[in-house]
Parts: structure tokens; sequence; C-alpha cells
């Protein structure tokens, strides 16, 4: 539901960086996308084509690269990342301590064509 | 014509970040907490806002910015119950906050005669969790009856939570709330937040909770930081 919001800070941005590059299109953008923002890729590109056709980021690439939460399980003394619906070691069972919350909505770079 | 790659390497929300900077500036300098209450819709946002207002009389005063999609049923709620001042945001369908829509309700309430504004977030568990809004504390409040396992689900919105609060603990047995599995899950992603049980029904667990909050419009001017990507982040050892 939220991707719209996002989308529209990101060719916010996307369009600043570009004005002030000179650029006269924009091919890609690269994305990192935390696992846990709620945020889905399908939906991301969709607003994307809807909103990028009369802006310098008309036909670029959007690539999105994602990041998943991890634990680390004292009693195996190992990181993981837990599978859906539930925070459980899949060695021993036991739960974990989150290790990194795989929050991260950055924008990484932009592809011109000066 | 040449390719070039430009590294950014920026939050998408940096924009509604320098926002919310400005906001928590504007909160800090009226001496305000300002309270980021986020929860799932029917969760008891509304009547928590007015069992603490309750709680607190004579002791805080308290202002109110209601975040809805449409609609001021609850600002006239809050006002009938003797809020200072109330400020309904409509977001016209958009699933939670942002920055910008507290920079315009601020100018509504009068800040210098308020200790503490609450600003009920949009009702979703997904959303409201990554806009900043300039806020002192992040609320997570979870009913009993939306189940013990909310966390699973919707970790970011418990990470993200300075203190948690747990309504309907009256419902707990018959809703079969398994409490070692809600605080064993929560403890996980976030081991200090404190956690208060209470029922705005029955009253049970809310003077706690009032102290607590209290407390903390004392200790809010501490630093904090407005990058959310750090502001959600809790690296736990």
């Amino acid at each position: 539901m939220h991707e719209m919001s996002m989308m529209a800070y990101l060719l916010e941005t996307v369009e600043e960086t570009a004005r002030a590059m000179g650029a006269s299109r924009v091919t890609a953008i690269n994305l990192v996308v935390g696992a846990r923002t709620g945020a889905i890729d399908d939906s991301l590109l969709f607003y994307f084509d809807m909103m990028t056709p009369d802006t310098v980021a008309a036909g670029a690439k959007l690539n999105i690269r994602r990041t998943y939460m991890t634990f680390h399980c004292e009693g195996c003394d190992e990181e993981y990342t837990p599978e859906v619906g539930g925070f459980d070691c899949p060695r021993c069972g036991k739960v974990g301590r989150l290790t990194y919350d795989a929050s991260e909505l950055q924008l990484e770079s932009i592809e011109i064509e000066e | 014509m040449s390719i070039q790659i430009i590294q950014v390497t920026q939050n998408l929300l940096a924009n509604n970040d320098e926002v919310a900077r400005l906001n928590r500036l504007q909160f800090l300098d009226a001496c305000v907490l300002a309270v980021n209450l986020m929860a799932s819709p029917g969760a008891g946002k509304t009547s928590l806002i007015i069992k603490t207002m309750e709680a607190v009389r004579g002791r805080a005063a308290i202002g109110v910015i209601e975040g809805d999609i449409a609609g001021s049923i609850d600002t006239e709620k809050v006002l009938a119950a003797g809020a200072l001042g109330a400020v309904q945001i409509n977001t016209g369908g958009s699933c939670h906050l942002e920055a910008h829509m507290i920079r315009q309700a601020l100018d509504k309430l009068d800040l210098k005669r308020t200790d503490i504004v609450f600003i009920e977030n949009v009702g979703n568990l997904v959303c409201p969790t990554h806009w900043a809004l300039g806020e002192g504390i992040k609320l997570t409040l979870l009913s009993a009856a939306e189940g013990h396992d909310k966390a699973i689900k919707y970790p970011q919105i418990f990470i993200a939570a300075d203190v948690i609060v747990l309504n309907k603990i009256d419902l707990i047995e018959l809703v079969d709330f398994d409490r070692a599995y809600f605080y064993e899950s929560v403890r996980a992603i976030n081991p200090h937040a404190p956690i208060f049980e209470v029922s705005c029904r029955t009253g049970v667990g809310l003077d706690e909770w009032a102290d607590w909050l209290l407390g903390q419009t004392r200790d809010d001017r501490r630093q904090s930081t407005y990058d959310s990507s750090q502001a959600h982040r809790r690296m736990v050892n």
C-alpha cells in the first residue's frame, strides 16, 4: 500500500540527482529494499511504470536488491535468516536474537546518459 | 553518448526525515513529548489516548493529532474527553502519516501549553513504521484479541517501538493469547522496550503506564536521529 509514497520519494531524489549531474536520461535505478519494509517488488514496479513516463527516468530499468533479517543463535553460535512464520533457528529450533533487521529503503545508484 | 553510474546511497525517505527533524525541534523547543501511536484498526488507539488523559489529569495537558483516512469521529471523542487541542488529518486514502502532514498540524496546536502530543497514526501495522514524524517516542499498541503472533508477522513495528502497550488484557483467557509466545517473539527483536499490559475497559495497568509516560516527558531531551534507516535499526548484541 505504501509503495506509491515510497516511489514518489524515490523519483524526487532521482530527478534531483539527474538534474545536478546534467543527465539527459536515466537508464537504470538501483534500489536496496529490506524484506521487512513491507514493500513488494511487483507493487514498486507497478507504481514505477505508472509514475515515470513524463520524467527523466522514463524507460529506465528499476533494479531491486533485497536484504533479509538475520538472527544469532546462542546455542549454535550461528547467524541465520528465519523461515517465514517464526524467528526460530533452523538447526536447534530455539529463538535467537535479532542482529540485522533488513529495514533499508535505499537508493544506491543511478545510471545516466549525459 | 556515455553511460555513467552515479553513486547516491541515500535513504529513500530522506526528505521526509528532514521535515521530521524540524518537527522534532519544534516539539523540543516547546518542551512537548510527541508520541507516535501505531496500531492496527480496532486495537484501541483512541481509547488509550482518552484513558491516558484521564490518568494524567491535572498533571499534564494533552494535545492530539488524529490521522485517519477519512472522517473526524476520533477528534470529537478526544476533545469531549478533555484534550487541550485536537487536529484531524485526513490522509485521503494514504495508509500512514508523513512528516509534512504533522508540520501543517503543528500550527493548529497550542504547543506552549501542551505537555504531551499523541499522534494517532492510521490503523495499520506495516506502513506507519517507516515514516518518522518528529516524535520523541514510538508507541506500538497491540490488543490481545489480535493474537500473540503479531511480532512474528509484523516485526518491523515491534523493532521500531520505544514502548509497547498490550491492550484488552482482560480478554487474554477468552482469546487464548499465549503470553510466553508473545514475550519471546518480541524480546527476540526488541529486548529493551518496556511492555505495559493494560485494559482500557477495566482500567487495569493504566496508572503504571501513565506514570511511565509522565516520566518520559522529563527525559525527552535525549538525542534522537532522523535517518529512518538508523532510527528503525536496533543492532542487538
